[in-house]
């Protein structure tokens, strides 16, 4: 690497610790702003709780303190990383989000890798037919697929593979309480796999096969694409190696803005598909009021999605050499 | 013949053929895997005594008495007889030698003490009410406890239920737990070491638990399966597939959306049944604010329980899983409900004529005044049930708005701001009225703040007076009599309209045998519960 990217690297990195402190700081008075707190929640779902009983979960959460005080504590943890107690499940943030978050990474990257190259590769094929039945059918599929919600794609796809040709399990991470060799495993979690990464790849390369084909398209008009073909070189050569990587950057630029939304994606194709993600406790932290467990979690996807833009912002130097880093 | 029948001669064949056949007919192994959302958040009901909490927990731990049948008879647990002062002030309980823990260690009447005196009486949400009237725990010896009462109290030998007063191990808290009062954050709440016949073997969290047999437990030959696994699947749909598939064998406690356990209840593999719950008495009604105009009046109150037509509640919007209500005790328990009630009435010129009467006359719309629903924030059906109350009010000449709130500021709203006209609302009479019906009525319990209390400043002297008196006189005929007098009184004020016993409909595939025994079947220890 050269020396001005390690610059630069270091420098986002720096700039990256008051925005990381900013964004915590919204989230708690955005948590706040809702009614009720985990007290509450936690004494209702127990049922038959006194009042006192309840008023004593609040003195153990921490609930009863002016919100000042909790919000400076608040703060002086996350500046040191202490994510916290759950005030629900009582232990430990961090390793709650630990437990999780391999499963909703596995599952956003198959995602990402397979939306990417579906959407690129229909992109491109689009794009070297304009206006033939293959780019017609390759923009109404994908236009279709944009419009369909994703959870009803999904138990279609249920329904399909798992119910009538019974080829793929209907959900869950892996098969349970059935001993197998480490091979055995990787080939069980990629058969469940396939079908909660397919929901929701299909839709983002739906995104990507429209963004590529006009990105393809303006990239065909440009004078060095007309210098090559001048040149001789065969249409397949032209694609793949002139033009697919101009072509790529816009895409390359949304893949990496998606990622926080592919975070929020992945909250309805894991209640779908039973997969053991961030997602659904992220859902459960928000609706149970669990304000140390939703604010770790809004926390940690933070600076997921801001270094994935750092990445981001790397690969266009990859791209494109003229993009330099400063 | 409804699904209600139909599972409820199922069950009774089964505990027929439990009794008729041989032990040798119950097959011994296999895997029972149950599916239930949300996933549980520890291992015992001391943390809390949600539902899936309570699902899990109740395999592991064990209290000192079982229960049998619909109306709870108590039966030898950890506890293997017990003794009754004349005064009902005394309980003393001999337990049974030999038990071991699930670390191998022995069970004693220290455990016994530590847990109620330490654990269960301050920090299970119902603690205080079942043994806020011990005045001390005695242990003369290693396998004697004795409980000693204030005054008597009627319900005492049924708070001995595994999710309600779990017995725990003293040696599972270290000192530090102990000396801070940390048990809802200790260890043991997240790995659990209980009596019971399941003993935890893996939790993935997300994804399922594992329980497995425990090899020392004190019942010889039991339990007959080698494991209970929960798998969290969080999708309604979701769990009917797996349940359809066969990859599911149960979903308890309405795990599945009410038009799923309908259809699948046809099916002929599967069961879908209501019973087992009677202990649990879950019961639905519009929570009504009583403190203004128009709503502080009787008349107007009853003419909006007229107004509703529960049958069609019962059939349209929850697919006939529940039955209308009678009043404040479900239909169910054999002990306290008044047999000779019937299902309130559905008359919606009566209610119009009532209006009429107590001056409320419609305007050139047709609308007499305007109130504003909440709904409980369950899903689905919660809302459509919203939408239908609409429907029904507005035959009678009340415009209602609805308004949606989540969980947390459904529970400010009604409980802590008391800023609502009414709601509809879903809670449980639990094994005894005085703990479960008492304290939705009982004006000392308008507590703002406190959940599921007296929200609608509802305040009848002489009811108070025979909530008292239920709660002081032994169970029996003359206990009953005073019931029966609560509940007319209930269901002519109407501080609530009670609308249904909604019920937990529980289904499974045929090839699991023995689930349905007590009224708290689901939250039993399943140690009976076999597979094909």
């Amino acid at each position: 690497m050269r020396g001005g990217t390690v610059r630069f690297v270091l420098r986002r990195l720096a700039q990256l610790v008051p925005v990381v402190l900013a964004i915590a700081a919204l989230n708690f008075a955005l948590a706040k702003l809702a009614p009720g707190d985990a007290a509450d929640i936690l004494a209702g779902q127990m049922g038959h709780a006194t009042l006192e009983f309840t008023e004593q979960l609040r003195r153990e959460f921490g609930l009863d303190l002016p919100i000042l005080e909790q919000f400076l504590a608040y703060m002086g943890r996350t500046a040191r990383l202490d994510l916290g107690i759950s005030l629900i499940q009582q232990q430990p943030v961090a390793e709650l989000i630990a437990d999780r978050l391999p499963a909703t990474l596995l599952l956003m990257v198959t995602a990402l890798v397979l939306a990417i190259a579906t959407g690129v590769a229909l992109g491109v094929a689009a794009a070297r037919r304009q206006g033939t039945w293959v780019d017609n059918l390759i923009s109404v599929s994908a236009l279709l697929v944009y419009a369909t919600p994703a959870f009803w794609l999904g138990l279609m796809l249920i329904v399909f593979f798992s119910i009538r040709l019974d080829l793929l399990p209907s959900g869950g991470m892996m098969r349970i309480g059935v001993a197998q060799t480490a091979l055995g495993q990787v080939l069980d979690v990629a058969r469940h796999l396939i079908l909660p990464a397919a929901t929701l790849g299909l839709f983002y390369a739906a995104v990507y096969a429209r963004l590529m084909r006009a990105s393809m398209l303006e990239v065909y008009g440009l004078d060095f694409i007309t210098t090559a073909r001048a040149k001789g070189l065969s249409e397949g050569t032209i694609a793949w190696t002139h033009a697919l990587r101009n072509a790529l950057l816009p895409v390359v630029t949304l893949a990496g803005m998606q990622v926080g939304h592919l975070l929020g994606g992945s909250v309805l194709i894991e209640t779908v598909f039973g997969w053991p993600g961030l997602g659904r406790l992220v859902f459960d932290a928000l609706v149970q009021r669990d304000l140390n467990l939703l604010l770790g979690i809004l926390f940690v996807s933070s600076i997921v999605v801001v270094l994935v833009n750092l990445a981001v912002d790397l690969v266009y130097g990859f791209l494109d050499p003229r993009i330099t880093h400063k | 013949m409804t699904i209600r029948t139909v599972s409820r001669a199922f069950a009774i064949a089964v505990i027929a053929l439990g009794a008729a056949l041989p032990a040798a007919a119950q097959k011994k192994g296999g895997t029972l895997t149950y599916t239930f959302h949300p996933e549980p958040t520890a291992m015992s009901t001391i943390s809390t005594t949600a539902v899936p909490v309570s699902l899990v927990a109740s395999k592991i731990y064990e209290s000192l008495l079982e229960y049998e049948g619909p109306g709870m008879k108590p039966l030898p647990g950890l506890a293997e007889s017990w003794t009754v002062s004349k005064d009902n002030l005394a309980y003393t309980f001999k337990l049974r030698k030999g038990v071991t823990w699930h670390d191998g260690k022995p069970f004693t009447s220290a455990d016994v003490k530590f847990s109620i005196e330490k654990v269960v009486t301050p920090f299970h949400s119902r603690g205080k009410t079942y043994f806020g009237q011990v005045s001390a725990i005695e242990t003369p010896d290693a396998h004697t406890v004795v409980f000693r009462l204030k005054s008597p109290v009627p319900y005492f030998l049924r708070d001995f239920q595994a999710s309600e007063s779990p017995i725990m191990p003293m040696h599972g808290f270290t000192a530090d737990e102990i000396k801070e009062g940390k048990f809802r954050s200790a260890k043991i709440m997240q790995a659990p070491v209980g009596t019971g016949p399941f003993k935890l073997k893996e939790w993935k969290k997300g994804s399922h638990v594992i329980l497995e047999r425990h090899p020392g437990y004190w019942k010889a030959g039991k339990p007959y399966l080698d494991q209970v696994v929960l798998r969290v699947i969080p999708d309604g749909a979701a769990r009917a597939i797996a349940i359809e598939k066969g990859e599911v064998d149960l979903a308890p406690m309405s795990a599945l959306p009410p038009a799923e356990a309908q259809r699948l209840g046809k099916l002929p593999a599967i069961t879908a049944s209501q019973d087992g719950n009677e202990g649990l008495g879950p019961i639905m009604w519009l929570e009504v604010n009583n403190r203004s105009k128009p709503l502080a009046d009787v008349a107007v109150r009853q003419a909006i329980s007229l107004a509703i037509d529960r049958k069609r509640l019962v059939d349209v919007i929850w697919y006939g899983q529940g039955k209308p209500a009678s009043g404040p005790i479900v239909s169910g328990n054999p002990n306290h409900f008044d047999r000779k009630l019937k299902p309130l009435e559905y008359n919606v010129d009566k209610a119009n004529k009532l209006l009429d009467a107590a001056g409320y006359k419609r305007g050139k719309d047709g609308v007499r005044f305007k109130l504003t629903q909440n709904f409980l924030p369950y899903g689905e059906e919660w809302v459509r049930q919203a939408e239908f109350i609409k429907q029904e009010l507005r035959k009678v000449g009340i415009a209602v708005e609805t308004q949606s709130l989540d969980m947390g500021g459904w529970l400010k709203r009604i409980y802590t701001d008391w800023n609502y006209d009414f709601t509809s609302n879903f809670t449980h009479n639990y094994p005894d009225p005085t703990i479960g019906v008492q304290r939705a009525f009982i004006s000392t319990n308008i507590k703002r703040g406190a959940t599921f209390s007296n929200s609608m400043d509802y305040a009848n002297e002489k009811l108070d007076a025979l909530f008292v008196k239920a709660a002081q006189t032994a169970d029996g005929p003359a206990r009953n009599k005073v019931w029966e007098e609560i509940q007319a009184i209930l269901r002519n004020d109407l501080p609530v309209i009670f609308l249904m016993e909604i019920s937990y409909t529980h289904v499974w595939n045929k090839r699991v045998h023995g689930l349905i025994t007590n009224g708290v079947s689901m939250y039993s220890n399943w140690d009976s519960v076999w597979v094909d």
